[in-house]
């Protein structure tokens, strides 16, 4: 695809499901937005909590906003997850793990620094033992604001990580990384 | 026995090793000779009468020219507490180690040679326990200064908003891949015949960032060595530069399931310091979030417990009920999680008809739910069979482990200080001490772990029908003075939180901020008998044990 490919991609789907499904009938798409499709709509994140915003983490995935809805589970290894949430705080002595975890995640990858620790260090900013915000160790799509962020605004980034997902070209997103 | 009676007793006995007797302190102090401390300790151990078996908080504390090291002691059987101190030169502080008399010492000492760099003398494992072993200098130090890198990371944060890129990724440069070197095995185990494997940092079931280094022959553990502090944050060091109110938002993330004991436990100690009488409203209100936040705290336990050993169910439905008491909460004092809600002197917001009215309705509801759990998890086969038996802790062990709380209630110590110590307005309030009872297994098994929560949290729906209904009217703060400036002194307060033994030791100077305060928690504290309890168990069998203790990480690291 040409390098404004993704300005000719439009945000709204193009499959489109006829009112009668006759079988053997052909359903025409690009191929990208056929590969995003799934891709939105099953992000795995890993389940890294490592502080208070882990709980509002759990709650998301819990029953009342129950992040399942949209396709995101939790997976506890690195290696079948999509997306890092990086939920707390990271101090020098987890920042080299948290590099390892990184790099065991398969392409591409995603990361949300949930909470105001994970996003600029927050209220333990002049702690000796806390990396001010976690991308210092390593890139950070979205920064999620709040000490912690409700349940809601967890939803709200995921679906905005969705928004962004739909209007990608896959194949860039792993040449780039 | 009081402690000028005791004081009495160890100048007859050790008329060289006793120093000083501090009574002019709020809890009054025996000074020890650091030659004498082994003596003292064991004589104040093993002397009837005496029997200081529980050993509660251990702290170092820098006063410049000297450092001291203050220790707790409480008597289980007697119900009397005692402070012993010990000084010695900053230049060579060396002191003998408790760690042989109490076990709880060996964590606590070794914290302590961590942050201030105390020679604990006869300890057998004096390692670095919070920080990174290739950490330079000792942070609660007075004169410490931090380091301006660590591994190529900088504290220091770009100017403004727009210097941070916010995009869809992938455009910073990208750090380079460090690939760690193995990590040190338990030392001392005959090469190649064990398996080493790291249980953690990232871990599903070590409720946090925990590491567990695991000797294993197949599935048979022969040692495990916790280690911790991989959210060690500093709060200490941090509540040093903080005036003593503005200390109380850091509090609640001491412990995040359980941040109202963490705010409870700050109020009373500074309101201690001051001498100031927090109104009967006040307390009831405290109270009555104290509970809440326990039934909270124990739904994540003992719903994670269940998650932990293979059933994911009881955990979503106890996420469901979590969440009405995080309405709850959020009616009281506007937040989830981290709640601030408590003042010192009091509290910063009232409880209204409309939070009492919600309450009681839930609380009614949940008592039909706990049924429910009961017959989903509690009776049921896979789920006794997972915990009961598992890694037994007796009695003994567990005062001498300084386990509290529903850990240590569970091997049938009969100890809760919102009885035997009472604070607040527990003493005008009915419930009953749950003990473990051996209900499937033997008595200390994770099974008596686990449902000596279950039936707390009936007590803690008891206790809350009554503070409702009892809860005076008047004012919900006392005065207090703008700037909190307490006298010289210091003080150690405690509550019962969901985790056992929340303490706060405070040392004032005479300023507007404290000159060192230490957290003692319930969840570092029982971390240490890990490696006491895990030889012979199976790899799953020390998913239960961790998950029956309830360990919260930042409690543990602080």
């Amino acid at each position: 695809m040409s390098e404004d490919g993704d300005k000719k991609i439009s945000s709204s789907p193009k499959y489109i499901i006829p009112p009668n499904i006759i079988p053997g009938a052909a359903v025409a798409t690009t191929t990208d937005h056929f590969i995003n499709w799934f891709r939105y709509s099953s992000i795995w994140y890993m389940l890294f909590a490592t502080a208070c915003c882990g709980i509002e983490l759990m709650q998301t995935g819990g029953p009342r906003t129950d992040l399942d809805r949209f396709g995101s589970v939790f997976r506890t290894s690195p290696r079948q997850s999509d997306l890092l949430l990086v939920a707390g705080t990271i101090t020098y002595k987890m920042a080299d793990r948290v590099r390892l975890l990184y790099a065991q995640m398969p392409l591409p990858k995603y990361v949300i620094a949930m909470g105001s620790c994970a996003t600029c260090g927050g209220l333990f900013t002049q702690s000796y033992s806390v990396v001010n915000g976690v991308d210092k160790i390593i890139p950070v799509d979205m920064y999620l604001p709040g000490c912690p962020p409700r349940p809601e605004a967890l939803n709200h980034a995921i679906i905005k990580l969705q928004e962004w997902m739909r209007r990608e070209h896959w194949a860039d997103k792993i040449r780039k990384a | 026995m009081d402690a000028r009676e005791i004081y009495g007793l160890l100048v007859q006995k050790f008329p060289e090793g006793i120093l000083e007797f501090k009574e002019n302190l709020l809890d009054p102090a025996i000074e020890v000779k650091p030659q004498a401390l082994i003596d003292v300790a064991f004589f104040l151990k093993a002397e009837q009468g005496l029997e200081f078996d529980y050993l509660r908080c251990l702290s170092g504390v820098d006063l410049k020219d000297q450092l001291e090291v203050v220790y707790q002691l409480h008597s289980i059987a007697k119900g009397h507490d005692l402070v012993i101190k010990v000084k010695a030169a900053a230049g060579d502080p060396v002191i003998p180690s408790v760690s042989g008399i109490w076990k709880t010492a060996n964590w606590h000492e070794r914290e302590a040679f961590d942050l201030l760099g105390i020679n604990f003398q006869g300890h057998d494992d004096l390692r670095r326990i919070l920080l990174p072993e290739d950490w330079i200098g000792h942070p609660l130090k007075k004169d410490y200064v931090p380091q301006p890198e660590y591994h190529g990371i900088t504290p220091d944060r770009p100017d403004g908003l727009d210097a941070i890129p916010i995009g869809e990724g992938g455009e910073q440069p990208r750090p380079p891949i460090q690939y760690l070197p193995a990590m040190h095995g338990p030392k001392d185990e005959p090469e190649g015949k064990l398996f080493h494997l790291n249980m953690g940092p990232h871990h599903p079931s070590t409720h946090g960032v925990l590491n567990f280094m695991l000797n294993t022959d197949g599935e048979v553990l022969s040692r495990v060595v916790p280690e911790v502090g991989y959210l060690h944050r500093g709060m200490e060091k941090l509540a040093e530069n903080l005036q003593y109110s503005g200390n109380m938002p850091y509090t609640d993330r001491i412990d995040y399931l359980g941040s109202m004991f963490c705010n409870h436990g700050w109020a009373m100690a500074i309101e201690r310091l001051l001498n100031i009488e927090v109104p009967k409203r006040a307390e009831y209100c405290r109270v009555i979030v104290d509970e809440l936040n326990r039934i909270a705290s124990h739904l994540i336990a003992t719903g994670s417990m269940a998650m932990d050993v293979g059933a994911f169910t009881p955990f979503t439905h106890w996420l469901r009920e979590r969440e009405t008491i995080n309405d709850i909460m959020e009616m009281i004092c506007g937040a989830r999680l981290t709640y601030n809600y408590m003042r010192i002197g009091g509290v910063s917001r009232d409880i209204s008809p409309a939070v009492v009215e919600k309450t009681l309705a839930w609380l009614d509801h949940f008592d039909i739910i706990m049924e429910e759990f009961d017959r989903l998890i509690s009776e049921n086969q896979i789920f006794i069979k997972r915990l009961a038996e598992i890694a037994v802790i007796s009695a003994e062990d567990a005062i001498d482990y300084g386990l509290s709380g529903p850990n240590l209630r569970a091997s049938g110590v009969d100890f809760d200080i919102r009885r035997d110590e009472p604070y607040s307005v527990y003493p005008e309030l009915d419930f009953d001490v749950i003990t473990g009872k051996a209900w499937k297994g033997s008595l200390g098994d994770c099974y008596d772990r686990y449902y000596c929560r279950m039936d707390e949290m009936r007590q803690s729906v008891r206790i809350l029908r009554q503070a409702l209904k009892a809860m005076p009217e008047g004012d919900i703060r006392a005065k207090v003075p703008k700037t909190i400036k307490p006298d010289p002194n210091e003080v150690y307060s405690r509550v019962e939180s969901a985790r056992g033994e929340l303490g706060y030791y405070v040392v004032s100077d005479g300023s507007p901020k404290p000159y060192r305060a230490k957290y003692r928690t319930g969840s570092f504290t029982s971390m240490s008998i890990i490696e006491h309890l895990s030889p012979g168990l199976m790899v799953a069998d020390l998913v239960a044990l961790i998950a029956s203790f309830d360990v919260v990480a930042p409690e543990v690291d602080r």
